[in-house]
């Protein structure tokens, strides 16, 4: 009878691992489809001088041309400063607003996500459309307007070597924090009410209560925030691409737009498979000394 | 109950996957039946042709043109019973990235729309169809000869040309007249850097406050246009290519420098905005119709018919009119001439290119893709669209038929379009595609971002011209390049 019941449990178990395998399975298959199958193909690709006709393998001259390639170093200094300015601003401001949110109403929470989350809602091109007209370089252009009461004649935004990468930056600290915010938020409501309740009761004031009750309990998603804001700050494209091209004098050329013009421009999508690999494998080294250095304390 | 959730989610997750799999191979699909139509086309009783599909890539060339594909192709399957056309549009967006991403992946279409001077970008993939068995004298002799060859690649017939057009720059008529100048004479002879430099700080207005209200000249050079001021000017300084008949790199002689050095004065002498370099082609357009420049470029015929457009809705007092805009006649205008040299006008030949995929088409496929593009580009098709941009058809058979639509035009413009057409000179067949593509590279990679920097005022004339001759030295060594 027991021998019986131990071996419908095995079915059942069995049984049940057979659904999960199935449903893995789905998302497996359209991993190695789209992630794992290009990636391998663009390792051959790098090793080609690729063409839609037929292509002919020529080693490692791809990764050869691309690190002896001062504009390929200029590119990835550019996405370095980039991402630099950008990803601890932007994690420290999506902080700072999810707990300026955090003390309202569910309802006008409700309301302030919708209203920060916007922006990644709308389409990209249409922001920077927007945005060419913020940065507009005659004095009617309304950054130049608003310099301007500072006694400050108007500038060329985007035109000048001094500004460009500036207006860039500018652009991502006021329009990309939406989905930052609400993983803050979620991340905030998960801290249990009694920690702060302690707290109080000791004395701490608000400022302690941030820096040793959230900080601390916020760390996991913060290093989340940080890993891919870095991944997703190294790929940035659209902005430099539909902004500025990359000008003026290769100031905010980024390695994203680089592989793209590359492969869509010259047509060698040999070396642009190169540079991605190359992309990847500093974006993988950064992400490893982030989860060693930050995540070595970080418990999930 | 549990059991066929489960069923049902999988069975949902496997549609979803399917779907991703077939929105993926939509492209490859259409091409292997184009290509496979034209390689083993059903018989009908031996005797009768084949039937065949042709597939094209066309952008929206006039308001009208995309709106008459269904007619076209209504009316090539009339001429050819065994044949069918069919016209895939583009947004001018896309047009670039949708055929390139094509081409690279094996699989583009019959037939395609670009400008002429992208030919040896697809030559150096051997994606292009020689057309020259397929074409018979009679059909290429209803071609004019200087946009033809601009299709030609050493002695092949790559594609056949839609249509021609200058680059030139445009004036406010008002504007003109008050600066002083006599435009008709210019119009019929043309003008020095010297004498345009003066009529464009006459057209400079300031305010009491010392402020510019009103530029003299001002060019797009943003997005874009980015690559259109330099070459275009340097045509008529004395660079008409980037090679010249020793397949020597020209941008490294003192003609060039010359050119950079006086594009940078303009700016200097306040003629020019100092934003120059991020003023693009919406932006130059919202300045010349509201009043803010005296001159603008590029300019292109059809931009008197946008200003005449823009005038009647003021006149109307409708609200679609260009906020703040003012009343202006558009005035045809030559580009100077630099250095001392001849005129030499940008022409801008659009057209269509045949390609092959990764299966080389048969003959009667290449010779039914001939009969489309001969359609595409010559009578009716080519007098319609011709009349919509304001240009003379380059077709003796669309120049015989009457348009669909007819547009009123300044008789000094159509005069002063007709001598600039007639001094442009046949566009180069000798250059090899290797030395093309290495020019490109060095325009898009030191030319445009130099010359950025140089319109903002970060770097000297010398330097800009410092940076390409290093670079041209690099790419074609010390002897491959012009030194004076």
């Amino acid at each position: 009878m027991n021998q019986t019941l131990t071996k419908r449990k095995k079915l059942k178990l069995e049984s049940d691992s057979g659904w999960g395998y199935a449903f893995i399975a789905v998302a497996l298959i359209a991993f190695c489809l789209f992630t794992a199958y290009p990636v391998i193909n663009a390792f051959i690709i790098s090793l080609q001088e690729y063409g839609p006709l037929g292509s002919t393998f020529v080693g490692l001259e791809n990764f050869a041309n691309s690190f002896s390639d001062e504009l390929f170093w200029k590119a990835l200094k550019n996405t370095l400063v980039y991402t630099l300015l950008t990803v601890p601003f932007n994690i420290f401001l999506s902080f700072l607003i999810a707990i300026l949110i955090i003390p309202f109403k569910k309802r006008t929470q409700t309301i302030f996500k919708a209203l920060y989350y916007l922006p990644a809602v709308a389409s990209g091109v249409a922001l920077a459309v927007v945005w060419l007209w913020i940065f507009d370089p005659l004095k009617t252009g309304i950054f130049n307007q608003l310099v301007g009461f500072f006694g400050v004649s108007n500038q060329n935004w985007l035109g000048s070597s001094a500004t460009a990468m500036f207006s860039l930056v500018l652009m991502s600290w006021l329009s990309s924090h939406g989905t930052a915010i609400i993983i803050y938020l979620a991340a905030l409501l998960g801290i249990d009410n009694s920690y702060y309740e302690a707290a109080e009761i000791d004395g701490a004031t608000f400022l302690q209560k941030l820096w040793f009750i959230v900080v601390p309990f916020l760390k996991p998603t913060t290093l989340f925030l940080l890993v891919t804001g870095v991944i997703g700050s190294f790929q940035v494209f659209q902005n430099a691409y539909l902004m500025t091209g990359g000008g003026p004098d290769h100031a905010t050329t980024m390695v994203g737009l680089l592989i793209f013009n590359n492969a869509f421009t010259y047509f060698e999508f040999g070396e642009a498979a190169a540079q991605s690999l190359v992309l990847a494998a500093i974006i993988g080294f950064i992400s490893f000394l982030q989860f060693k250095f930050i995540g070595k304390d970080v418990e999930y | 109950m549990k059991k066929r959730l489960r069923v049902l989610t999988l069975f949902l997750s496997v549609i979803m996957m399917l779907s991703l799999l077939s929105a993926c191979g939509g492209n490859g699909n259409n091409s292997t039946a184009s290509t496979d139509s034209g390689n083993s086309g059903s018989s009908n009783g031996g005797s009768e042709p084949k039937k065949d599909t042709i597939t094209a890539l066309l952008p929206p060339v006039t308001g009208n043109f995309q709106a008459r594909f269904t007619e076209m192709e209504k009316e090539f399957n009339e001429m050819y019973p065994n044949l069918t056309l069919k016209i895939e549009p583009a947004s001018w967006e896309d047009m670039t990235q949708k055929l390139d991403t094509q081409v690279n992946a094996g699989s583009p279409p019959d037939i395609a729309w670009i400008g002429s001077t992208g030919l040896s970008k697809y030559a150096a993939l051997n994606v292009l169809l020689d057309l020259n068995p397929y074409l018979s004298d009679e059909v290429k002799a209803d071609y004019d000869a200087v946009p033809l060859q601009s299709f030609q690649l050493g002695d092949a017939q790559y594609g056949l040309p839609a249509y021609m057009e200058i680059h030139s720059i445009g004036g406010n008529k008002q504007f003109l007249e008050e600066a002083g100048l006599d435009y008709k004479s210019v119009q019929q002879n043309g003008w020095t850097y010297d004498k345009f430099r003066e009529a464009i700080a006459k057209g400079v207005v300031k305010n009491d406050k010392g402020e510019t209200t009103r530029y003299g000249f001002v060019f797009a050079t943003s997005g874009v246009t980015s690559k259109d001021y330099l070459g275009i000017m340097a045509k008529s300084a004395g660079l008409p290519e980037y090679f010249d008949k020793d397949l020597k790199y020209t941008y490294t002689s003192k003609n060039f420098l010359g050119l950079l050095t006086s594009l940078r004065q303009l700016i200097d002498d306040g003629s020019m905005p100092k934003e120059l370099s991020s003023i693009d082609a919406g932006k130059r357009w919202n300045m010349f119709l509201t009043g803010q420049t005296m001159i603008t470029g590029k300019g292109l015929s059809s931009f008197e018919n946008s200003a005449r457009l823009n005038n009647e809705k003021i006149k109307a007092n409708d609200g679609s009119a260009v906020a703040n805009s003012i009343e202006a006649d558009y005035i045809v205008l030559p580009v100077p001439t630099f250095n001392g040299a001849d005129y030499v006008p940008t022409s801008v030949v659009d057209g269509y290119i045949a390609l092959r995929g990764k299966k080389d088409p048969s003959e009667e496929h290449k010779q039914n893709i001939a009969l489309a593009m001969t359609y595409l580009s010559s009578g009716q098709v080519a007098a319609n669209y011709s009349s919509e941009i304001f240009t003379t058809p380059v077709t003796a058979s669309a120049r015989a038929l009457e348009p669909a639509e007819s547009f009123e035009r300044n008789a000094d413009n159509v005069a002063a379009s007709d001598i600039m057409k007639s001094k442009a000179i046949p566009a180069r067949t000798d250059i090899p595609t290797d030395l093309a593509a290495e020019a490109i590279k060095i325009e898009t990679e030191v030319i445009i971002p130099k010359l950025q920097a140089l319109l903002a005022n970060e770097i000297t004339p010398q330097q800009m011209y410092d940076a390409v001759k290093a670079a041209a030295t690099k790419s074609f060594g010390a002897d491959g390049v012009v030194v004076d």
